[in-house]
Parts: structure tokens; C-alpha cells; sequence
């Protein structure tokens, strides 16, 4: 594939688009010619949704291959998992081509969405829930006092703990506007700088991407 | 014809033509410019972006523009080097969920930086595992990281379903299966460059109970703290997006850094001027979200 292909033409599509971006966004545009670019905005996100829908395709692929080369290679503490995975996945895409056959929507299959339910909703609550313990133990390694901004910390954490508890407002009653102050003063002017920072971040990769410096997101180098 | 040659002067070009028609257009009142908007803000985009492009310019110039370093940048030379001393992988993730999202440019930075994580393994005869959630990004992590061990000479460390492994694009399988992986594969150096939501302290603790060497960076606002404070490194918000152009090691694509420079200078210089204008009455900000 020439590098025209591969790489020149890409480049100018990503350039384009961004332009037409700041176009929309800037500018207002009459009506017939903003309904012929809505037109357009909506074709390109429909390429989106189906560029992800073949994507996904190669993602199942690319794990039953990961998983089919575990079991073959004999790893013996992935085998039992790498067979649980590949088996309810052929489970999920066969129930979904059954649902499309019978022409029904994939997800109100009956067993779809048992399996969904009873099976894939609890076990994603449940590491969601995992979540409580680490944050156990990462403030348990954050907030020791080793120097003064440690110290600081260990101290501003304190405060809003108690600030959101009930124990708090009856130890003393200044806790919670006190926690109210530290979430709308200093986190707040901590806060703005790091979002106004992302956007120049993201302007001058804009920028990159128009003049074809930005090239990492089409793989290899030439 | 040689497209490559002329794309930069076709893209300022274009940014030309787009200043020249906003500004004839606003001087004779045409209403062109979308009130919602806000002429300030698209004034600010444009004197970033003829920044960013002076400082490229002037690179190309061959004069060196000095760019600020990046703690965790330079750390993930010593990590990988410390995983390999150990025998130990180093694993990278990226993140999950469809790249057509506000976030595509954060996977863009994460793919900038684990070209760079793959040519220290390669330097250093490291393994890399990377793992992500985004099934688009599968094909340009593939030759990212075939490209960074065939160029380093090391080929023979290159296996695809061992070096990239799609997991999931959802949320808390993707969280579950990263944490496996870096634990199973009882990573050295753990590399954790995306966006990122809930699942970023499932990461970092992942890491912190094998005691692999920590570098991760979000510009998700709400997750940069649980990164600072549980990494051993931590690149926070925009930095991620300078990383990106650190890792390209070309002094063009590094001068675009200081653009992001001028941006705050830019913004200093308003905060500044906001603070003296508001006893007098004047409120700056106001005017300029008008």
C-alpha cells in the first residue's frame, strides 16, 4: 500500500474533520447548508456505530484466540478459565443470532437476558462493590503522616470524613460547612487550572493531528 | 504529487481563510459567528494553535526550544529497567469503551505513550503485556508494538495473543480481567495511560499488592487523585497529551509542547488582570464566556 493510502489520505480526513469540527461549533451557519452538514454529521456517526459493531467482531475473536491458545498451550491455572470464558461466550453469540433469527431485538431473548441478569449484573455489582475495600487500603497508604503535606492531607481527609457522617455534626457542628468550604474553595481552585490545562492539552494535539505531526494512531511507523 | 509536503501549508491555508472570513465577517456584522459559542473563546483557539505552530516552526528553524520535563515520563525508563532487573513483565492498559466518545483524544495520548513503553521493552528485552477495552484500537496496538520490537531487534519477543490482549469494552469485566492479568502476570511495571472511571484504584491497588512500579495518568478530573496518589508516578491531566509528543522524539512535535505553555501564560495574565479589574467593579470572566 503506497504511503498515500496508508497514511497521507487518513491524515487529511482527520484534518478535515476537525476543521469542519470547529466550523459547526463556531459558527453559525444558514439553515440549508447547517441541515446538509447535519446530514453529513449524521452519516458520519452512523460509520462510527458500524466501524465499532466490526470492531467488536474482531474484539470477540481476538479473546476466543487468546483463550483457545491458553487451553492449547496447557497453562495450567488459566485452563479452567480460559474455558469458562470461551464457552459462555459461543453461549452469548448463539443466543444473539437466535434472537436476530427469530426477529427479535438481542436483548429480549429470554435467555439473553436471564444470563445478563442472574449472571453478568450481579458479578459486575459485585466488583463494583470490591471498590470499598481498596479504597480502604489505599487511604490506609496515603494518609500516613510521613511529611507535612501528608500531614496536611491526613488532616483535610479527617475533616470531610466527618463532614459526611452523622458522628461529625455530633462532635461539633462546624464539620459540615467546614467540608462544604473545602469542596467549593480549594478543591474547586485546584480543580480549574487541571481542566483549563486539559484543554490547551487538547488544542495543541488538535493542532498535532491538522499538520499530520500526531501519527501514533495508525499504528507503525514508516 | 507528494501530499506530505504541502499538508501543512493546506492546513494553515485553511486556518487563514477561516480568520480572514470570521473577521471580515464580524467587522461588517454579518452575525456568522455563533452567539452560543463566544468570540472570545474561538480568538483564544486561534492564538493557541498559531502558538503551537510558531514553536514548531521555529524547531524546524533548527532553533531548540527547551521543553519542561515530566517526572512520570522519565520514570517509566527506570520502571521498565527495574522489571526487567527483576525478571518480571510490564504491563500497559489504555482504558475501554467505544473510541467515537469525548475521550478519543485521551486513547490517542495512551497509544503515544505505549510506543514509547514498547521501544524501552524492546531497548531493554523486556515482555509487554497490554491489555485494552477499546476493540477499534486492537489493529494500532498490534503494529505498535510489532513495530517497536522488530525496529529495537527483538523480534523474537514479539507474540501477538501474548503482547496485546482485547479483553472487553465493558466497564467492570475490563476492571476484573486488567487486575487478573496484572496479577497473574505478576507485573514489574505496571503503565496505566487513558481515561479512566471507577476502575482506576482497582488498578493501582492491583499493582500495589504485587509492588510493581506504578505510572499512571488520566485527564479525567475526577480520577486524578486516586492516580497521585496511589502511583508511584503520576502524569496529571494535560500532561498526558504532552507525554504523546515526548514519546514521538521529534523536536518539532516537542515544540507544540510550549504552546500548551502560552495557553496558561495566557491564562495567568487573565487571572491576574480578572483580580485587579474586580474591585474596580469589572468582572472579566463574565465578559468572557459573553
Amino acid at each position: 500500500m503506497s504511503v498515500v493510502v496508508r497514511r497521507n489520505i487518513p491524515q487529511i480526513i482527520v484534518a478535515l474533520i476537525i476543521v469542519l469540527m470547529v466550523i459547526f461549533y463556531f459558527f453559525y451557519i444558514e439553515k440549508p447548508v447547517s441541515d446538509a452538514f447535519g446530514t453529513a454529521d449524521k452519516a458520519l456517526s452512523d460509520w462510527a456505530i458500524v466501524i465499532t459493531a466490526i470492531a467488536a467482531i474482531v474484539g470477540g475473536i481476538d479473546i476466543l484466540r487468546y483463550h483457545a491458545n491458553q487451553i492449547r498451550k496447557r497453562e495450567r491455572r488459566q485452563i479452567i478459565f480460559s474455558s469458562i470464558v470461551i464457552v459462555l461466550e459461543i453461549i452469548m453469540v448463539s443466543l444473539a443470532c437466535y434472537a436476530l433469527s427469530s426477529g427479535i431485538a438481542i436483548t429480549t431473548q429470554p435467555n439473553f437476558q436471564w444470563l445478563y441478569t442472574y449472571l453478568y449484573a450481579p458479578a459486575d455489582a459485585a466488583m463494583y462493590s470490591i471498590l470499598v475495600f481498596y479504597i480502604a487500603s489505599a487511604s490506609y497508604r496515603t494518609f500516613r503522616a510521613r511529611n507535612p503535606p501528608a500531614i496536611l492531607l491526613l488532616i483535610v481527609a479527617i475533616i470531610v470524613m466527618l463532614g459526611n457522617t452523622s458522628l461529625g455534626a455530633m462532635i461539633w457542628e462546624g464539620f459540615l460547612p467546614l467540608r462544604d468550604w473545602i469542596y467549593n474553595v480549594p478543591n474547586t481552585a485546584a480543580f480549574r487550572p487541571i481542566t483549563m490545562g486539559i484543554g490547551f492539552g487538547l488544542i495543541i494535539l488538535g493542532l498535532r493531528l491538522i499538520i499530520g505531526k500526531e501519527t501514533t494512531w495508525m499504528g507503525r511507523r514508516e | 504529487m507528494d501530499i506530505a509536503k504541502y499538508k501543512t501549508w493546506i492546513a494553515l491555508a485553511l486556518f487563514v481563510l477561516l480568520l480572514i472570513v470570521v473577521s471580515v465577517g464580524y467587522y461588517q456584522s454579518l452575525g456568522i459567528i455563533n452567539p452560543k459559542a463566544g468570540n472570545v473563546s474561538f480568538v483564544l483557539l486561534l492564538v493557541l494553535l498559531f502558538a503551537g505552530y510558531y514553536f514548531i516552526g521555529k524547531a524546524r528553524g533548527g532553533k531548540p526550544i527547551p521543553v519542561r520535563k515530566i517526572a512520570a515520563f522519565d520514570a517509566i525508563e527506570e520502571g521498565i529497567a527495574r522489571a526487567v532487573e527483576m525478571g518480571k513483565t510490564v504491563h500497559f492498559t489504555l482504558g475501554y469503551g467505544p473510541i467515537s466518545t469525548v475521550n478519543a483524544p485521551q486513547y490517542l495520548a495512551g497509544l503515544g505513550v505505549l510506543g514509547h513503553v514498547a521501544r524501552l521493552c524492546a531497548k531493554y528485552g523486556a515482555q509487554l503485556v497490554s491489555t485494552l477495552g477499546v476493540p477499534e484500537l486492537i489493529a494500532a496496538e498490534e503494529e505498535i508494538i510489532r513495530d517497536a520490537y522488530y525496529s529495537g531487534g527483538k523480534p523474537e519477543l514479539y507474540n501477538v495473543t501474548y503482547n496485546v490482549r482485547y479483553l472487553t469494552d465493558q466497564q467492570f469485566a475490563y476492571a476484573s480481567a486488567v487486575q487478573a492479568t496484572i496479577q497473574r502476570e505478576n507485573a514489574g511495571a505496571n503503565i496505566v495511560v487513558g481515561p479512566f472511571w471507577a476502575e482506576s484504584l482497582i488498578f493501582m491497588e492491583a499493582g500495589a499488592a504485587i509492588e510493581a512500579f506504578q505510572v499512571a495518568g488520566t485527564a479525567r478530573e475526577t480520577q486524578i487523585p486516586f492516580f497521585v496518589l496511589a502511583a508511584d508516578y503520576a502524569f496529571i491531566g494535560e500532561e498526558i497529551f504532552a507525554a504523546g509528543a515526548m514519546a514521538s522524539g521529534d523536536v518539532e512535535t516537542l515544540a507544540s509542547i510550549r504552546g500548551q505553555d502560552i495557553g496558561k501564560l495566557l491564562s495567568w495574565i487573565l487571572i491576574v488582570v480578572g483580580l485587579i479589574l474586580l474591585p474596580m467593579g469589572v468582572k472579566l470572566a463574565e465578559y468572557l464566556v459573553k
